[in-house]
């Protein structure tokens, strides 16, 4: 089962492949250090222009894109209080109190080794998992996809936020989406308005750059924004050799971080952001000194960093495996395996296991390059980022969205469509909808939808169908849990408010 | 009068030399489905030993115009300038069923018809795990349990779900058709047991020989792939169904651009390289060449015609 895994080893580390993965990593940290420009918005932006590579030098690049912009996110968070990336917010509340007093160098390099450590836990855990779990893939027919796709659904709830009533809009109209096009079923068409090109449904590609990003790049163009970049001039940097040995005492906060990462990673429907709260929370619990954080303790740095990394390679695993994305980059990243006709699920690991396992190792290869290139090389540079014109980047990237869009079909009414996506999301991000419900519905609605009436018409119209396997029946329970384990717990907790209030 | 005389001498000699260079830039074949697809292999390996048939500096270039099932390209093609530079990869019995079942901008009598290239039948198919060995077991079954015996298909009003209506005709029997979102998850469901039966192209079931079992190929003879499986006729159903593609051009295209291009298939079909390379895709060379290629889509749109008068699936 893992012989396929050193055999794709040698192509990886071809020139080339290393290549992508390094240019990979270095412009992620690059995305991820400006503020507003995420991962999933870089992949979705290179997708199209991958279209002539080899496979695995495109997928070398998004791997790499996605571990350094993790890392990346947090050169804002700690020099400005800016996160850079949502999954960065964590990372401010300890990180900037550093800089402040002088030590943002120090709390980047806590930053880059915990991203490292925890992009590397969720490429191993992706490496160890993903063969085994593509094997049992075939009991996964489309009951089970029903129920994955439920269980996804309902663990939105988490994303939701702040905002109830606006996440669950943003879901709907998500789902809403992924109704447009001939439904597969019956072969009636639903909101195509006579358009061919709506036949096969909107591009997840299309939608995301529409959503993710055509508004920040407005942004950046509306915004003059002058960055207080005192602190980048003063991060007062050892080298990261001589700072790692003082680092070894997180060692607990590491592991726990990498694990609550990689457990929120494969979880359908949550993402970076949860993965890096839940592990702060968590490490904050288990400190000696809580009184400490959020006034600059470099712990803090370390969790919110370890499990944003962690939930990376993860995050593929439901992907690769069952083709359903968990999050929207992993949702970008299949549909750029999909732009080179590879189709996820068990028939991947079997007909191109050199690349769905080079792809691992690339994930690897980033998350240990990070060290070299973010934390070794270039920490300081990587903070001068902040001072690139902002409306020179913001024209660039909408010329490169542009181009990217009508590369995928060649037809300009993808680029209206993302056009059109991208007013929808500039307005969205100006009125606080959250994003991923968004991306979430389309996929897992979708696929609810679809895989629930094929269920169905397998079992000649009988629900019991929908129960009717072991495989379901887990996935039954695990949908329960979801729904009522935050119900019981509330009840718990209330119990225990009225009895101290009784006592 | 002289002068008219003149010009039109003229012009005709003009546009000889014109068809003596041709091709004198580039040919665009345009295919309907994305970069990467069966189709688009096709039409890439076929376009480079086309280069090499029209001579020195003739130079092909795919042009991919994916969406609604291969319309879109197909669309292209048809309302394109029929001057021999712009062709289109076409699919049958696809291209021209779903002038049927939807509006469409084209017909069977939108296009020149240059060569068919591939014929790929299709199957009866089930899993390695599954009860029924024999076509006549898996029919019987079907009699038993009417519109029980659940049938994977890649997508409505293709080939894979003519197969099956076709079978169903033959054998008086009604299967409970599935339709799926593509090949590739009809053959995974099927594998993993959801399904009882499948209709896929046999070229779907190459080197999935320890997980299918195919029962039967629809075509008049069994196929180089699996000469060990029998074909329909062979055990008493006549249905032959099974997937074409090949090259069209624009209605209109000049006598002599038209045999031109055909002559320059017709060597294709003698071509051993082209073969080899197509057969390690799982593809079977079948060269049928200008008016019986023209014949042999009349008969696959009649077919699907005849099909979604009786049958409609939507």
């Amino acid at each position: 089962m893992y012989g396929n895994l050193i055999d794709a080893l040698p192509a990886v580390l071809s020139l080339g492949n290393i290549f992508a993965v390094v240019i990979g990593v270095i412009a992620g940290i690059c995305v991820g250090a400006l503020p507003g420009l995420s991962a999933t918005m870089a992949i979705s932006v290179l997708i199209p222009f991958t279209f002539g590579m080899d496979p695995l030098v495109a997928l070398g690049m998004m791997a790499g894109i996605y571990n350094g912009a993790m890392y990346g996110g947090s050169i804002p968070a700690v020099l400005l209080r800016i996160p850079g990336t949502p999954a960065a917010v964590a990372t401010s509340f300890d990180g900037y109190p550093m800089a402040q007093q002088g030590r943002g160098g120090y709390a980047l390099q806590v930053a880059v080794v915990s991203s490292a450590l925890g992009g590397i836990a969720s490429a191993l855990v992706l490496m160890l998992l993903a063969p085994p779990l593509a094997k049992v893939t075939l009991l996964f027919g489309p009951t089970e996809i029903f129920w994955v796709a439920v269980f996804g659904m309902s663990a939105i709830v988490f994303l939701l936020g702040g905002d109830i009533i606006k996440g669950l809009i943003s879901a709907a109209f998500g789902v809403f989406v992924s109704l447009i096009g001939v439904d597969t079923i019956t072969g009636y068409e639903r909101y195509t308005f006579g358009h061919l090109e709506l036949l096969d449904g909107i591009n997840i590609v299309v939608l995301l750059v529409g959503l993710y990003a055509l508004p920040p790049a407005i942004g950046l163009l509306e915004e003059v924004r002058d960055f207080d970049t005192q602190n980048t001039g003063r991060l007062n940097t050892t080298s990261i050799w001589k700072a790692i040995p003082s680092m070894l005492k997180y060692w607990k906060t590491w592991l726990r971080s990498s694990v609550i990462g990689v457990f929120v990673g494969i979880l359908p429907g949550a993402g970076g952001s949860m993965a890096a709260f839940l592990s702060y929370n968590e490490a904050r619990r288990a400190s000696k000194n809580p009184e400490d954080w959020g006034k600059g303790e470099p712990e803090g740095v370390a969790a919110s960093e370890t499990s944003n990394n962690a939930d990376t390679a993860a995050a593929l695993i439901p992907a690769l495996t069952l083709g359903i994305p968990g999050t929207a980059v992993a949702a970008v990243m299949l549909g750029g395996l999909l732009i080179h006709g590879l189709q996820p699920g068990p028939m991947l690991f079997r007909d191109n296991p050199e690349i769905v396992f080079g792809f691992m190792w690339q994930f690897l290869f980033a998350a240990i390059l990070l060290i070299f290139l973010g934390g070794a090389l270039a920490t300081n540079s990587f903070a001068q980022v902040l001072r690139l014109p902002r409306p020179l980047l913001g024209a660039i990237i909408i010329a490169l969205v542009f181009i990217g869009v009508y590369s995928i079909n060649n037809r300009m009414f993808d680029v209206y469509l993302m056009l059109g996506f991208g007013l929808i999301g500039y307005f969205m991000d100006k009125l606080k909808f959250p994003l991923p419900p968004v991306v979430l519905g389309l996929i897992l609605g979708g696929f609810a939808e679809q895989n629930l009436r094929l269920a169905l018409r397998i079992g000649g119209g009988d629900w019991s169908i929908l129960a009717s396997s072991p495989t379901a029946k887990v996935l039954i329970a695990m949908v329960l849990l979801v729904i009522v384990s935050p119900i019981i717990s509330r009840r718990l907790r209330a119990r225990k408010a009225s009895k101290k209030v009784a006592a | 009068m002289f002068k008219k005389t003149l010009a039109t001498i003229l012009l005709s000699a003009l546009s000889a030399t014109a068809f003596a260079d041709y091709p004198d830039k580039p040919i665009a074949v345009i295919v309907g489905y994305s970069a990467g697809g069966g189709t688009d292999v096709l039409a890439r390996v076929v376009g480079k030993y086309l280069e090499k048939e029209l001579g020195d500096d003739a130079s092909v270039v795919v042009k991919n115009q994916p969406g609604a099932g291969g319309q879109i390209g197909f669309t292209s093609v048809a309302k394109a300038k029929p001057d021999g530079y712009t062709l289109g990869t076409f699919n049958l019995p696809a291209a021209l069923a779903l002038t049927f079942d939807r509006h469409a901008a084209y017909d069977a009598d939108s296009f020149d018809y240059i060569a068919n290239v591939v014929h790929d039948p299709n199957t009866i198919v089930v899993s390695r795990n599954s009860p029924y060995r024999s076509l006549d077991e898996l029919i019987e079954a079907a009699k038993a349990k009417p519109r029980s015996l659940s049938v994977a298909l890649a997508s409505l009003g293709g080939n894979d779900h003519f197969s099956a209506l076709l079978m169903e005709a033959a054998a008086g029997v009604d299967f409970n058709l599935i339709p799926f979102e593509g090949a590739s998850m009809a053959r995974t469901t099927l594998m993993g047991g959801h399904v009882e039966v499948g209709t896929m192209a046999l070229s779907q079931t190459v080197g999935f020989e320890d997980d299918l079992r195919v029962l039967a190929v629809l075509d008049d003879q069994r196929s180089a792939y699996a000469p060990d499986v029998p074909t329909a006729k062979e055990q008493g159903y006549d249905v032959e169904m099974g997937s074409y593609r090949g090259f069209v051009a624009p209605k209109g295209l000049p006598d002599a651009l038209e045999s031109r291009l055909e002559a320059a298939f017709r060597h294709l079909a003698d071509n051993q390289d082209l073969r080899q390379e197509l057969t390690a895709q799982g593809n079977s060379l079948d060269i049928v060449v200008g008016e019986d290629y023209r014949e042999l889509a009349e008969r696959q749109s009649d077919i699907a015609g005849d099909l979604w008068k009786h049958q409609p699936w939507k």
